[in-house]
């Protein structure tokens, strides 16, 4: 077993994690590569010290300045913003963002009006799956929909996710293009007094929704099965998802008198709003995708829009030590979101520490995420080098 | 650009080149004017072109009439005709390439009044952004109206050379294309294939399908291409107009009138205020003088010592505008904050913004108060607490905040029947009403007025009837979708 997680000998690990685990060199391909044509200095580095003195602007301009820089100041959070038209550090106020990665964050605290297992910081292998899904569906409509190809997958350390978009085309979109494709991608609306936070309207459905639902429909049982959205006790929330009143007492008489699990109360509630439909005909304008709605309300990812939409919002880096967990940002594949253990991802103390049973494990385990992390690089690397000389070849015309 | 304002004045020659200058109503002001006009007629057309941008700005964002709905496009018409601006209701009713002399005279005007705008609007960030809303509002509209035959002039005019994608390619995602366009009949319609970016409305509204990387729209979405390129043009104009203002600062009568053109209407926009509120009276005031909206964030607030930020932005900037200084601002949100989290926590991660919204931070903007408009559209989210609550609440929920704050049964149903109905600002002014307990039926649409309004009504500067019981029937609620919600009653 780890031992208890302790922030203050943070400080004497994280200089050896630095410079024996943190893969400084492809880091820094991957941020000069996404910094491109502006030179690799313009792009801002925040640290978070121990005695959490923030320093922002900060700036590197090849692998060993970030060595000396991360044995120098040892920051226990490592944070990555935006490229800049002149070194930050100089321009501070007047510098001018040029560009950023397209970045995605979810996190589950806003999972938790619906998840059942855990609340706050905590997280457990149950609501891990809200995860996978967010990730699934992000990760599908960012290839499908918008063409994207280099797009970064990382665990943020604690209970959430990171996505991290390459392309050029993504990492010069401006905010309207930002906010756009967030809102695109956002279907759960309202806030805090709002209970109904999906609204689908009675046209057809979107192509993008449908592709969603088809994700989700392979989660969802299992999801009804884990968090009991359905339980007794939750059941008044429930109910407030109905907003037909005739449909929701029906719904709400035959559901109270009946015995968990909630996979045979929602099988039940499909069948009387089926029946109730094939009753009313005339009612179905409102509550024509009902079924639809729920199933995004408690399985559709929640992306916190503002980091999407900002420009230089700053995000915690790839292979960054979480200070409050000791875990390693690791990097993973869409595909095997489903694969990844909490318990299973390294920690700043497993990997250092050859004497915990962990050891072996995590470290295989780090060494995967880092290679995933050289391929999409290499892969980016190759594309711009493409990008450059067809640019190149355009302004010859000219 | 490059204006000569003559002081004298001659007549503008009816030349046979208009046609070649203007052959189409519709334009996308490429090329300046280069005629010479009189100071007279340059203030004439500045006016009334602000004229007819605010007749827009009231179509949609006071009385938020959806652009180019029928009610929108009588508005505007209706109110172009009432002020005598005939040639731009002219222009706005249809967008044709007739060759009357009239046609080419209104035509005429809206090219160089589009470009007198430009340098009174270039200023500020904040002029720049109006102006560009408002412009592109007018050339949806005036695209919208535009005929068969004129559109297709309208496209080889300005160089739109785009193709249509093939049968094959279109049977090929057919089915996506239904699912995901909001029209019917999709079979007869042909389509263009256009980079997402180009289309940000509709992508943004989940309208348009997507593939790849691209967006398939069919020819009556071209506006949305069309607009965002006319948007991007203005944007980059309105910078470089910028930076030659000084040229035309010479002539310091030009330089009055177009720095006075924009507050000639505008008011007030709550970013300055006079009289200082201590932060020790929020609690009680809060409940007398604030709207629902930010009474809710200040509850919360106290509830839970922490606001998300969309609330701290929406809450703080209203605090701001009624008179909070910075530092009591500071103040306030600090010893909240600190009660569930560490003060250096706070000073790294909380205030920074607040000092960022008194413009001492980032960008140093002097930003305004949001107004209700923009509340009212705002985004909210899980957790979140700003918006406007009649919006943002569900009936259960409003209903019983509104009864725990004692209000009779009467005006707690009255109040969410309006704001079931969509009618967010007559349910709050329904609620001015009854924490003042008077029947004013003030048109609300910034909480900063609300907030001045119930001050004056306080302090005895304002005289109101007091409330007659038994005033409150269905009539009043009939009748208020006539009322005007154009001004702040004074
Ligand atoms: S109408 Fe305006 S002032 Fe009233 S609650 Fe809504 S946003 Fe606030
Ligand atoms: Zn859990």
């Amino acid at each position: 077993m780890i031992g208890e997680h302790n922030e203050n000998i943070l400080s004497d690990m994280l200089p050896t994690y630095y410079a024996r685990q943190f893969p400084q060199n492809i880091f820094c391909r991957w941020l000069a590569c996404g910094s491109s044509p502006q030179p690799l200095c313009n792009r801002e580095l925040s640290f978070t010290l121990a005695d959490d003195v923030y320093l922002r602007y900060l700036s590197i301009s090849h692998q060993k300045d970030l060595q000396t820089l991360l044995q120098k100041k040892c920051p226990h959070k490592l944070d990555v913003g935006a490229v800049y038209n002149t070194k930050p550090s100089v321009g501070r106020h007047d510098a001018v963002v040029i560009s950023r990665e397209l970045v995605f964050d979810i996190d589950l605290t806003d999972y938790d009006e619906i998840r059942t297992c855990c609340q706050e910081a905590r997280v457990c292998e149950k609501c891990w799956k809200f995860m996978v899904i967010a990730c699934e569906i992000i990760d599908k409509a960012l290839k499908d929909d918008f063409g994207f190809q280099s797009i970064l997958w990382v665990f943020s350390g604690r209970r959430g996710i990171h996505c991290w978009v390459s392309d050029y085309e993504a990492r010069t979109l401006d905010s309207p293009g930002r906010g756009a494709i967030a809102d695109y991608l956002c279907l759960i609306v309202g806030g805090e007094n709002q209970s109904k936070k999906v609204h689908l309207g009675n046209e057809n459905l979107h192509s993008s929704i449908r592709r969603a639902l088809n994700i989700i429909d392979k989660y969802f049982e299992q999801l009804l099965q884990d968090q009991e959205f359905l339980a007794t006790d939750k059941l008044n929330s429930f109910l407030k998802l109905i907003p037909d009143d005739a449909l929701k007492s029906q719904v709400e008489t035959t559901l109270k008198k009946m015995q968990e699990p909630s996979l045979n109360k929602w099988n039940t509630f499909i069948n009387i709003y089926e029946n109730y439909c094939r009753e009313n005909g005339n009612v179905i304008r409102k509550i024509k995708y009902l079924i639809e709605e729920i199933k995004i309300q408690y399985c559709y990812p929640r992306l916190d829009v503002n980091v999407t939409k900002g420009f230089n919002h700053l995000l915690k880096s790839p292979f960054s030590i979480h200070p409050k967990t000791g875990k390693v940002s690791v990097v993973f594949k869409s595909a095997n979101a489903k694969n990844l253990k909490i318990d299973e991802i390294p920690t700043i103390y497993s990997l250092l520490d050859d004497s915990v049973a962990e050891n072996n494990q995590h470290e295989t385990n780090m060494k995967a995420a880092v290679k995933i992390f050289q391929e999409l690089v290499f892969a980016l690397e190759k594309t711009e080098a493409m990008r450059k000389r067809s640019d190149a070849n355009t302004s010859l015309d000219f | 650009m490059d204006f000569k304002v003559k002081r004298k004045s001659t007549k503008t020659p009816a030349t046979g080149n208009q046609f070649e200058l203007y052959p189409h109503d519709l334009q996308l002001y490429k090329i300046p004017p280069v005629e010479n006009i009189t100071l007279q007629e340059f203030e004439t057309l500045a006016l009334e072109r602000v004229n007819l941008l605010r007749t827009l700005s009231t179509a949609t964002t006071l009385r938020g009439l959806r652009l180019n709905s029928e009610e929108f496009v009588e508005f505007v018409l209706n109110d172009l005709r009432a002020q005598g601006l005939k040639y731009y209701a002219k222009l706005c009713e249809k967008s044709g390439c007739g060759s009357t002399k009239a046609d080419f005279e209104a035509r005429r005007k809206d090219h160089i009044a589009h470009f007198i705008l430009r340098l009174a609007y270039c200023r500020t960030e904040e002029l720049r952004r109006w102006f560009i809303a408002r412009e592109l509002e007018l050339f949806k509209m005036r695209f919208a109206v535009m005929r068969g035959e004129a559109v297709e002039v309208f496209f080889k005019l300005n160089n739109l050379c785009y193709t249509t994608i093939s049968e094959d390619e279109k049977n090929e995602v057919i089915q996506n294309l239904i699912e995901s366009t909001p029209y019917s009949k999709i079979d007869n319609m042909k389509f263009y294939k256009v980079k997402f970016f180009e289309v940000l409305d509709l992508v943004k509204a989940r309208k348009v399908f997507l593939n790849d990387g691209y967006a398939y729209i069919p020819h009556r979405d071209f506006i949305s291409v069309l607009a965002a390129q006319y948007r991007t043009h203005l944007k980059q104009n309105l910078a470089k107009a910028c930076h030659h203002l000084c040229e035309i600062e010479q002539d310091e009568r030009l330089v009055c009138l177009l720095k006075g053109l924009h507050q000639s209407y505008s008011g007030n926009d709550y970013s300055e205020t006079k009289a200082v509120i201590p932060i020790e009276s929020l609690d009680s005031i809060s409940t007398k003088s604030f709207p629902l909206c930010m009474r809710q964030l200040h509850e919360q607030l106290r509830i839970a010592h922490h606001l998300k930020h969309g609330g701290r932005l929406q809450y703080g900037l209203f605090l701001k505008g009624i008179g909070v200084t910075l530092e009591d601002s500071l103040r306030f949100w600090r010893e909240e904050f600190i009660k569930i989290m560490d003060l250096d926590k706070f000073e790294k991660q909380y205030a920074y913004n607040v000092r960022y919204n008194y413009g001492k931070e980032g960008s140093k903007r002097n930003y305004s108060p949001f107004s209700c408009l923009k509340i009212i559209n705002t985004n909210v989210g899980p957790g979140d607490c700003h918006g406007c609550p009649f919006r943002h609440c569900d009936t259960g929920v409003l209903k019983n905040k509104l009864i725990g704050y004692g209000f009779s049964h009467q005006v707690v149903s009255d109040i969410v029947e309006l704001s079931k109905k969509t009618h967010f600002q007559i349910a709050c002014s329904k609620y001015f009403d009854a924490i003042h307990n008077a029947d004013v039926g003030l048109g609300i649409n910034h909480p900063n007025q609300f907030f001045e309004e119930s001050q004056k009504i306080l302090k005895g500067e304002l005289k109101v009837q007091p409330k007659k019981e038994n005033l409150v029937k269905k009539d009043i609620v009939d009748s208020i979708d006539a009322m005007d919600f154009d001004e702040p009653l004074e």
